[in-house]
């Protein structure tokens, strides 16, 4: 093993990398702990701002993952419009326990998911879309 | 190097890793590093998060890894006095800088589930300074 070499994109080679924007540490625990259990790679965001830096950051990701009510300069739909804006291919799922999302925020790819959800029902509408990014991008190549 | 881990020697569970880094982009190249060591990772944005981990689930966390000038309410510093006050059982690893802060990761990294390392601390600590680097040119904030 080379250990100097650079590291492969993601842990998980197939299933996909996740970007998790939440501001609750002990929501973000429990989801990310689903997701790699599931067998997706993970990022973590405690706010829709380091969620921007990471992208702007090239971070590689395959679908944002997002609460809604953050605290912040964006909260989860602005951060939607910088994702539709900067990087339109990439599926975005939002989530709330409180706040639905504007109806012209949930165009395209961008699906919402209330809290409490169950592990299963993410993990179902994680996959989803996910594929649905993949069939966009395979069509716009 | 492979994207997949290597068979595991224990159970992840044993090796949770409290990583307390308030940059996102340090935060998650160290994140990256210790999970393709075989740990398990729990990523806290400042110390309050930390805090709130520590109040709600301690039994989850075996390991803390924090930035002596993280941010939130009480410094790294005073975490750690916290944690070797409350938890004596958890070990604590306080790092000055970003440097030290990937030296501890390659520390952490030898004590893991994994037989060997995915890949030198060098390696972490390149990628976040080309990471960094990138922010600054670009004019970006403090992440």
């Amino acid at each position: 093993v080379d250990h100097t070499a650079e590291p492969s994109a993601t842990l998980a080679d197939g299933r996909g990398s996740i970007l998790v924007v939440e501001d609750e540490i002990l929501v973000r625990m429990g989801v990310v702990e689903d997701l790699l259990e599931a067998g997706y790679a993970v990022l973590e965001a405690s706010t829709a701002d380091e969620a921007i830096a990471l992208l702007d950051g090239g971070a590689e990701v395959d679908l944002v993952f997002s609460d809604i009510q953050m605290p912040g300069a964006h909260d989860g739909v602005a951060l939607l419009r910088v994702v539709r804006e900067r990087f339109p291919a990439l599926p975005v799922i939002l989530t709330s326990g409180r706040l639905k999302p504007p109806r012209e925020a949930l165009a395209g790819d961008t699906l919402f998911v209330p809290k409490p959800y169950f592990p299963g029902e993410l993990l179902r509408m994680v996959e989803r879309a996910i594929e649905g990014g993949r069939s966009v991008a395979a069509e716009t190549t | 190097v492979g994207g997949r881990l290597q068979p595991r020697r224990r159970d992840p569970r044993e090796h949770s890793v409290l990583l307390v880094e308030d940059d996102v982009l340090v935060r998650r190249e160290l994140a990256d590093y210790l999970r393709r060591c075989g740990h398990r990772v729990i990523e806290a944005s400042s110390t309050d998060e930390a805090v709130t981990v520590l109040l709600h689930v301690p039994e989850q966390v075996s390991l803390l890894l924090c930035r002596a000038d993280a941010a939130g309410t009480i410094t790294g510093f005073a975490l750690a006095r916290r944690v070797r006050g409350e938890h004596p059982g958890i070990p604590v690893l306080l790092a000055g800088n970003v440097e030290k802060a990937a030296a501890a990761a390659g520390e952490i990294c030898d004590e893991g589930p994994e037989l060997e390392r995915p890949y030198d601390p060098a390696v972490v600590l390149d990628r976040i300074k080309r990471s960094l680097a990138a922010r600054d040119r670009a004019g970006g904030g403090d992440g």
